[in-house]
């Protein structure tokens, strides 16, 4: 991780100091409500981590899991990966940092079902809050994995007509399409935002057990992030409205980078 | 909003005229390029529009029938077993940057190098084994165009066997379970996708099976196509091999019904496999099942030491334990699944656990690693899913407008004979699929194809054996994941072809590579006409 700053400069190893101080904290947060858990019967549990109350040990553990995983998102952000298409976009580096915050999200949802498996089939104890957690998780890794693509120009597109176009014809082409785009997510949000916002003033529950807020908080996510998604698609247009017209073919999907990895692993 | 009213015309009261329209502008949104997922959200749109009317749609802010689009993106969103899809996608990530393949591949080489095609055969049977670990194809032609080809290149293979071999199989994938394709269409259809799985297990091996016979029949009456390798003097042959495996096996098996026997013992201490009313029993997991398991151990360890002997068995043990690593996976992901432990989409999270573990295991995970995997991970989700909610949007509102129930209506009213609609079905499927990925086409036709399928007299399906009712959709799925098979090799752009290409020595071209494909495509077209012309062998397991 040693690599070129990206867009961070010199704010590169004071973000990461604060990281890691945070995911310390954060750390230590949790062995605390570990061992409160184990000593006391009505410690801090899941169903209150949702539910702070003013308890100050609540707030703490959120604030400081939320600022470790921030910064982490924007930290790793500094840096392109292998696969990676170069970032010149100017909405570019928010879509970066989302998709690092999506990547450890990821992360997150195999720990979580892991967490779920073992406390049901070894301890027979099966928690309320793992299903939940993990959809309300995946809820926003979808949604943000849709706009990494975008700023990767990775959606599925058919190239085969749109290669014969000459260079004028294609960007005509793109400028309807991001047209058409803009028009769906005006629509949709024209559709959706009373829904959405009833929803998230009353930050509706999911009716279950451990009753996180999950519609309140997704379906207002869903036209946000769309717009990021939106907003991403201007920022393409514009650089690459200059570029010269690339050849497309499916070789695209394979990375040189990646593939030299492997070689490395199989010791050919 | 008065010049609502100047747009009123492009309401369009009639269905029919209303798909037309939608099919033509879908082709020429996609002509243009615009990506599948967004064309697909816009669409939906458009056919709201059709339907209701502009003035109905845009004349209340934040209110009206357009809502049904946020509507359709939540549910998918809030869909658990979705979650499975970037997991297996983790999961293949990590796998293909693990030493795993590689000594698979070796282990198995052992014991058929000998054999006429021996490495084209270790090929396909590795391959199996990993369609049996990860659902998606792509890095499993990968690693087997890294790890084998060079191998049988150098031995002087025929190129297009090798070339044929590797790719076929490696597009297993999805037709073995666990399946990304059956995972979408199950989504897509509501229909059971531990079913789908079940019913693609033997279209998939008797496909694989097509394939080894093909490689053993060729090499056979024309041995120059696949030479074998020069002798090692000092290694074992014949029946020394056969003892060597057997010993291999039972210290396996040995080491399994050890496993076994301690899981079981441990749900009897903890009496949660205590016989209950209702309760499904723990497969071999109960205390009757016990007797057995050590039995079968036993068995083991007596030829083990008396048969094997112990020394041999070490040597049969340390020649094959690259076969152990894959075995673990498969049983991790699959036995969930089948032995009622987890859903999909947990397997799928346990799956990611334990390549990881294997990886640390052998010393391979870094935190790199995992970082390339998670964000390889991303971005085919995100490619995958954003097609998902694009279609989901505009089957929605499609489905609002009568769409799939008129052209089923229309089809079936038709009259035409039940196998020649089926097989119109099966030529689109092909002809889109040479130009389309398996994705846009699972969720954009299927939605229209399967209730007319389900509409067709079950009874005209196939010409042996009749086919349950119940399982015709989980029967067109394995169908269509057969088409989807041949998608992957069908010239021009045949994605296996090009995954080859990336790691195919330079003087092979695309070209020789389709070419290679051609006697693999025809074999599955040939498994395909087997689900065609005796359906009931896909709900044999069922």
């Amino acid at each position: 991780m040693n690599s070129e700053s990206l867009w961070l400069g010199g704010m590169r190893r004071p973000v990461r100091l604060a990281m890691l101080v945070f995911i310390g904290a954060t750390l230590l947060l949790y062995a605390w409500l570990v061992v409160n858990a184990l000593l006391f019967e009505d410690a801090i549990d899941m169903f209150d981590m949702i539910r702070p109350k003013g308890r100050f040990v609540v707030l703490a553990m959120l604030a400081s899991l939320a600022g470790a995983i921030l910064l982490a998102s924007i930290y790793f952000s500094d840096t392109r990966g292998a696969i990676e298409q170069e970032a010149d976009g100017f909405f570019d580096i928010v879509s970066l940092v989302t998709s690092r915050l999506s990547m450890i999200m990821v992360a997150c949802i195999v720990l979580v079902m892991l967490y779920e498996v073992v406390s049901r089939y070894v301890f027979a104890r099966p928690t309320l809050w793992a299903n939940e957690l993990s959809l309300w998780i995946a809820g926003f890794l979808f949604l943000f994995a849709g706009q990494y693509a975008m700023q990767q120009r990775s959606h599925i597109r058919i190239y085969v007509i749109y290669d014969m176009m000459p260079r004028w014809m294609q960007k005509t082409a793109d400028v309807l399409s991001l047209n058409l785009l803009l028009f769906f997510t005006f629509a949709l949000v024209w559709g959706g935002y009373s829904d959405a916002m009833r929803r998230m003033m009353r930050l509706e529950t999911f009716g279950t057990a451990w009753d996180p807020p999950l519609p309140g908080t997704l379906k207002p996510a869903i036209l946000i992030i769309i717009l990021l998604v939106t907003i991403q698609a201007v920022s393409n247009l514009i650089a690459d409205w200059n570029k010269e017209p690339e050849h497309h073919s499916p070789a695209d999907e394979i990375d040189e980078t990646e593939i030299d990895k492997i070689r490395k692993t199989l010791g050919t | 909003m008065e010049f609502l009213d100047l747009l009123a015309w492009m309401k369009v009261g009639d269905v029919a005229t209303l798909s037309i329209i939608l099919l033509l502008v879908m082709f020429f949104l996609l002509a243009i390029g615009m990506p599948l997922g967004f064309a697909s959200a816009f669409l939906a749109v458009l056919v709201l529009i059709m339907k209701f009317g502009p003035d109905l749609l845009f004349s209340r802010f934040g209110h009206g029938p357009l809502s049904v689009v946020g509507q359709a993106v939540y549910r998918q969103m809030t869909n658990y077993v979705l979650i499975s899809v970037p997991l297996f996608i983790f999961m293949a990530a990590l796998l293909e940057r693990s030493g795993i393949a590689r000594d698979m591949y070796s282990s198995l080489n052992v014991w058929l190098s000998r054999t006429r095609g021996g490495i084209a055969i270790v090929t396909s049977i590795m391959a199996v084994i990993m369609a049996a670990m990860s659902g998606i194809i792509g890095g499993e032609v990968v690693l087997l165009g890294l790890i084998a080809l060079p191998q049988m290149l150098r031995l002087g293979y025929n190129q297009n066997l090798a070339i044929g071999t590797i790719c076929a199989s490696g597009s297993l994938g999805t037709m073995i379970p666990p399946s990304i394709v059956l995972i979408f269409y199950g989504l897509v259809t509501e229909t059971s996708i531990k079913a789908l799985f079940t019913a693609a297990f033997l279209p998939g091996f008797i496909l694989a099976t097509f394939f080894i016979l093909y490689i053993l029949i060729r090499t056979n009456l024309n041995p120059s196509l696949a030479p074998l390798p020069e002798e090692e003097p000092d290694a074992p042959k014949g029946l020394e091999k056969a003892l060597l495996f057997i010993g291999f096996l039972s210290r396996f098996a040995l080491w399994l019904t050890g496993f076994l026997l301690l899981r079981a013992l441990f749900f009897t201490v903890t009496g949660e496999n205590a016989v209950r009313e209702g309760v499904d029993p723990i497969a071999l997991g109960m205390v009757s099942d016990i007797p057995y398991i050590a039995g079968a151990g036993a068995i083991a360890l007596a030829l083990m030491l008396f048969l094997v002997g112990k020394e041999r068995s070490r040597l049969g043990w340390e020649m094959g334990k690259g076969l152990v690593p894959p075995t673990v996976v498969i049983g991790v992901v699959l036995g969930s699944i089948y032995m009622g432990i987890t859903g999909i989409t947990e397997a799928a999270g346990m799956g990611v656990v334990a390549v990881f573990v294997i990886g640390l295991l052998r010393r391979e995970m870094t935190f790199e690693i995992v970082w390339d995997s998670l964000m390889r991970t991303l971005k085919s989700t995100g490619t995958i899913i954003w097609v998902t909610i694009g279609a989901a949007s505009l089957a929605a509102a499609y489905t609002l407008s009568g769409g799939p129930t008129y052209v089923a209506n229309t089809i079936i009213s038709a009259e035409l004979p039940t196998m020649g609609i089926i097989l119109v079905m099966m030529l689109i499927f092909l002809m889109m699929g040479m130009f389309m990925d398996w994705i846009g086409i699972v969720l954009l036709i299927m939605p229209v194809f399967l209730p007319i399928v389900l509409k067709l007299p079950v009874e005209e399906i196939g010409f042996l054996g009749g086919l349950d009712p119940k399982f015709v959709a989980v029967w067109f799925g394995v169908v269509f994941c057969m088409n989807m098979q041949v998608s992957f090799l069908s010239p021009p752009f045949g994605p296996a072809a090009f995954y080859l290409k990336s790691v195919a020595p330079p003087h092979i071209t695309l070209t020789a590579i389709f070419r290679g494909f051609l006697p693999f495509i025809a074999l599955q077209l040939l498994a395909l006409s087997v689900l065609l012309i005796w359906p009931s062998i896909v709900t044999l397991f069922l």
